[in-house]
């Protein structure tokens, strides 16, 4: 167990930044927090849930996967090292469950070199950061029980700091990082959790939903409710942290050359589900809604999960987001107590 | 829009009509969605069924183009039952009389004859709209795309004020704007008539004051042609030069076999923009215009809030931002425009526009921007207009009179086609068309034909169908959906494959110069 003074952080980070890609909460306009390269001036912890999960650092929006010419086709797998400060605890489980999705029966070579060039340090919770946060209930946070490199705990005037890997180990070695007394780290650690988990709210209903759908318990006018209502933005999609389905597309880069790209997608847009013939088999936006939540909270939860309840990992973006309250929260209240 | 999009909360009653909200304006038609789910009641006034018709409390089905009958028979509904609001009409309006009188001549058998909605349903929908403690109208092309547009305008006001939902929280008349800067360009100026803040031309003091601003003489004090006007002008031969931005009029102009015409008859063309469009292609030069990424400047957004943007990354090749363009025109034309950039026009428009004046750069720069009118520094914007009274004093009514389409469906053409846009697709599509997963989702035009039709005219989903009208001909796809009434086809203006601006009528309002994109008269046949 590593301890180290706040006011080191920065002196810290511009250390990691000589040998790596330090992404971190910067400070943008309107108050906004995006993670992005380490910038003294714009970083901050003064944050809570950024809006965005970091996916994007390992599953871009737009990513060249290859380019091809008149000698062959050539991938493009980024190795870049980079190392992400201060992700939160539900994050970190969204990406490692999504690193499960993503190679477990097919390699995905893009990702998974992505991921393994990545090192994580999880910021634990100290509570709830808005009130959609139901991590506790899906076994997710508010601290990672695996998958980080490093943890920090916020202790006012200094981070204790756990190491979950050789890697990450290596990090806290040297410099401004000293031993702390380690029967007093973990008590300290002991009740940093203990509090943080008694201040987030239990989503209730969400065993007996996950029950009902494994069961067919769920009729479609459920979800014709909601797909009556829904506007089609995949906001949902993009906001959430284990959503990695992506669209492939081809273009030309000039006479004799071109390249494919990956971009997000969303299975809430009709086209992707639809046939060359033109059948759609989820033909109606309930149907699309009834699949996005089946995959969070139905199926693949032998696999994917990673520890957690289910591939939803509780950081309740989706409920903070959709213009017209189709998020995981809503949905499971009404699988549970039905529709208002 | 009178009003703010944060107001639609609290709303007790949206009347909605010639909207396709969640299409077009999805999130403010999620506002109201959210607003309906908690308890606001909902007035539809659309021929299609929309995405909202699933929210609607009632939905009258107009026949197109009836809008004014249809307005003035809710009005005179609510003055017969003694529903309007007697003090706001005495004391913030005029002209109540001549309203009456011709809102009189509006009984709801009348208007169920013009309009094809069954009284009982107009009868409730005015009691309804008149009872709401606070009521907004939301209105948009399918009001204003019309040769009577501005008589629709003036009914949805006249309603407005006959029942006092004006001037307050959560009321008002909302149109709603299709384009990110569409108030902004004409609050700007970018009309024939006016200078920034819709000062006039015609003016003295106006010209006075803005020959002074640009230290010259002599500016031209005569109304320009509207975009209709001048294709006509040029046609002609009249009009012998264009410079065209930001707009695609050979695909967004009504009957484009004679845009094509008009601007092949221009001594000279330019066209400025991002891509090189149909209309891109006629020009004598195309100067690349940088997109919204990469330049900076202020937008001013349905709700009259002016907002800056920076630029996030730089323009490709030769593009630049359209100031710079204009600003380099205008010097090798001898006028010596120096600004040295996007801060110091919006200093200028703050000196020339009252309304604008105080909405600074400092003041917008880190913040959601300021609504106008915004007259000083010290002023926090304004939410909502006309609180306790109007621009001009007392609102006046100016009822109108129901006039029918310019054409209307006879035994040769005897469909109405009314156009519109797709959620997935923007305008003649110069920018979603070139990004793939939009093309996924709406590779192709489509025409909505109704099931009773179909089956009389043997039209199976995703037959090749031929629409013509006087004007020319297209082939498509047929969709079969009961989305459209009876005798009513609709279709969009995305796709150059099957452009459907060669078949509509560039019979335009009178006053706006809008054209007739909401009904002509076609036939449709399905193709062999």
């Amino acid at each position: 167990m590593k301890i180290l003074a706040k006011k080191d952080l920065v002196e810290v980070l511009k250390g990691w930044s000589r040998d790596y890609t330090v992404l971190c909460p910067n400070k943008v306009s309107h108050d906004e927090i995006m993670f992005d390269v380490f910038d003294e001036v714009r970083f901050t912890l003064d944050y809570t849930k950024p809006s965005m999960p970091p996916k994007s650092f390992l599953l871009p929006h737009s990513d060249t996967i290859f380019t091809v010419d008149e000698g062959g086709y050539h991938p493009v797998v980024a190795e870049k090292k980079t190392i992400l400060f201060g992700i939160r605890a539900c994050d970190m489980k969204g990406i490692l469950q999504s690193m499960s999705f993503m190679t477990v029966d097919t390699d995905d070579v893009f990702y998974r070199t992505r991921r393994e060039n990545t090192l994580a340090v999880v910021m634990a919770c100290a509570g709830p950061q808005n009130e959609t946060c139901f991590c506790t209930t899906t076994k997710s946070g508010p601290w990672a029980e695996t998958g980080y490199d490093l943890q920090f705990y916020d202790m006012g005037d200094n981070f204790l700091v756990e190491a979950g890997s050789e890697a990450g180990s290596a990090l806290v070695n040297a410099g401004k990082f000293a031993d702390a007394d380690e029967s007093g780290a973990l008590e300290q650690i002991r009740s940093f959790r203990q509090q943080a988990q008694e201040k987030i709210p239990q989503l209730m209903q969400l065993e007996e939903a996950m029950d009902k759908l494994a069961n067919n318990g769920v009729g479609d006018d459920l979800w014709e409710w909601f797909g009556k209502k829904c506007i089609v933005c995949g906001g949902c999609t993009f906001v959430c942290p284990t959503c990695t389905c992506f669209n492939v597309i081809d273009r030309k880069t000039d006479n004799s050359s071109g390249e494919r790209l990956r971009t997000w997608d969303a299975c809430l847009y009709g086209g992707f589900t639809k046939e060359a013939s033109g059948h759609n088999p989820r033909s109606t936006q309930g149907l699309r809604i009834k699949r996005r939540h089946e995959h969070k909270l139905r199926y693949f939860q032998d696999r994917d999960t990673h520890g957690g309840v289910c591939t939803c990992v509780g950081c309740g973006r989706c409920s903070d987001y959709c213009p017209v309250h189709i998020g995981t929260i809503e949905v499971v209240k009404a699988i549970v107590e039905g529709l208002s | 829009m009178t009003n703010s999009i944060v107001e639609f909360e609290d709303a007790d009653l949206f009347f909605v009509t010639g909207t396709n909200t969640t299409a077009q304006h999805p999130l403010i038609g999620s506002r109201v969605i959210n607003a309906v789910q908690n308890g606001a009641k909902l007035v539809l006034v659309d021929p299609r069924e929309i995405q909202l018709a699933e929210f609607a409390d009632i939905h009258l089905r107009q026949n197109i183009g009836t809008d004014v009958a249809v307005l003035n028979g809710i009005m005179n509904v609510i003055i017969e039952e003694d529903l309007y609001d007697r003090e706001f009409v005495e004391t913030r309006t005029e002209g109540f009389d001549k309203l009456k009188s011709v809102a009189s001549r509006y009984t709801p058998g009348v208007v169920e004859q013009i309009t094809g909605i069954k009284s009982k349903d107009l009868m409730e929908a005015a009691r309804l709209y008149a009872r709401a403690d606070k009521a907004m109208i939301l209105y948009a092309m399918g009001i204003t795309q019309h040769t009577t547009g501005t008589d629709n305008v003036k009914s949805c006001a006249n309603l407005a004020m006959l029942t006092g939902h004006i001037g307050r929280p959560s009321t008002g008349v909302n149109p709603l704007r299709g384009q990110n800067n569409v108030q902004g360009a004409c609050d700007m100026g970018a009309l024939p008539v006016v200078y920034t803040g819709y000062q006039k031309v015609i003016d003295q003091p106006v010209k006075d004051k803005f020959e002074k601003a640009w230290s010259i003489e002599g500016l031209d004090d005569k109304p320009g042609l509207t975009i209709t006007t001048m294709m006509a002008a040029a046609q002609r031969g009249e009009l012998k030069a264009l410079y065209i931005m930001g707009e695609n009029p050979m695909m967004s102009d009504p009957d484009s076999t004679h845009i094509e015409l008009a601007l092949s008859n221009l001594d000279f063309l330019v066209v400025q923009d991002i891509f090189l469009s149909e209309t891109a292609m006629l020009a004598d030069v195309v100067l690349p215009a940088a997109s919204f990424a990469e330049k900076s400047g202020t937008y001013t957004n349905t709700e009259r809030r002016v907002q800056f943007a920076h630029k996030a990354i730089d323009p490709p090749g030769q593009a630049r931002a359209d100031w710079e363009i204009i600003q380099d025109i205008c010097r090798l034309s001898g006028f010596p425009m120096d600004y040295t950039g996007p801060e110091d026009i919006l200093k200028e428009i703050n000196q020339v526009t009252p309304s604008y004046a105080g909405i600074t750069l400092e003041r917008i720069e880190e913040s959601f921007g300021l609504s106008w009118p915004c007259p000083n520094e010290d002023h926090p914007g304004t939410q909502y207009l006309h609180k306790d009274q109007f621009t001009k004093g007392l609102g006046t009514f100016l009822p109108c009179e129901f006039i029918p389409l310019a054409e209307v469906p006879d035994e040769e053409y005897d469909f109405i086609l009314t156009t519109g846009r797709v959620y997935y697709q923007y305008h003649t599509g110069t920018m979603s068309r070139r990004v793939s997963l939009l093309e996924r989702e709406a590779p192709e035009a489509i025409v909505e034909v109704n099931p009773e039709d179909a089956r009389r005219l043997g039209i199976r989903n995703n037959d090749l169908v031929e629409l013509s009208s006087r004007r020319g001909s297209i082939r498509l796809k047929a969709e079969i959906t009961k989305r459209v009434p009876r005798k009513v086809v609709f279709s969009t203006f995305h796709f150059k494959e099957a452009q459907v601006n060669l078949l509509t009528n560039p019979a335009h309002d009178p006053v706006s110069g809008i054209p007739e994109y909401k009904g002509c008269a076609v036939r449709i046949r399905r193709c062999a």
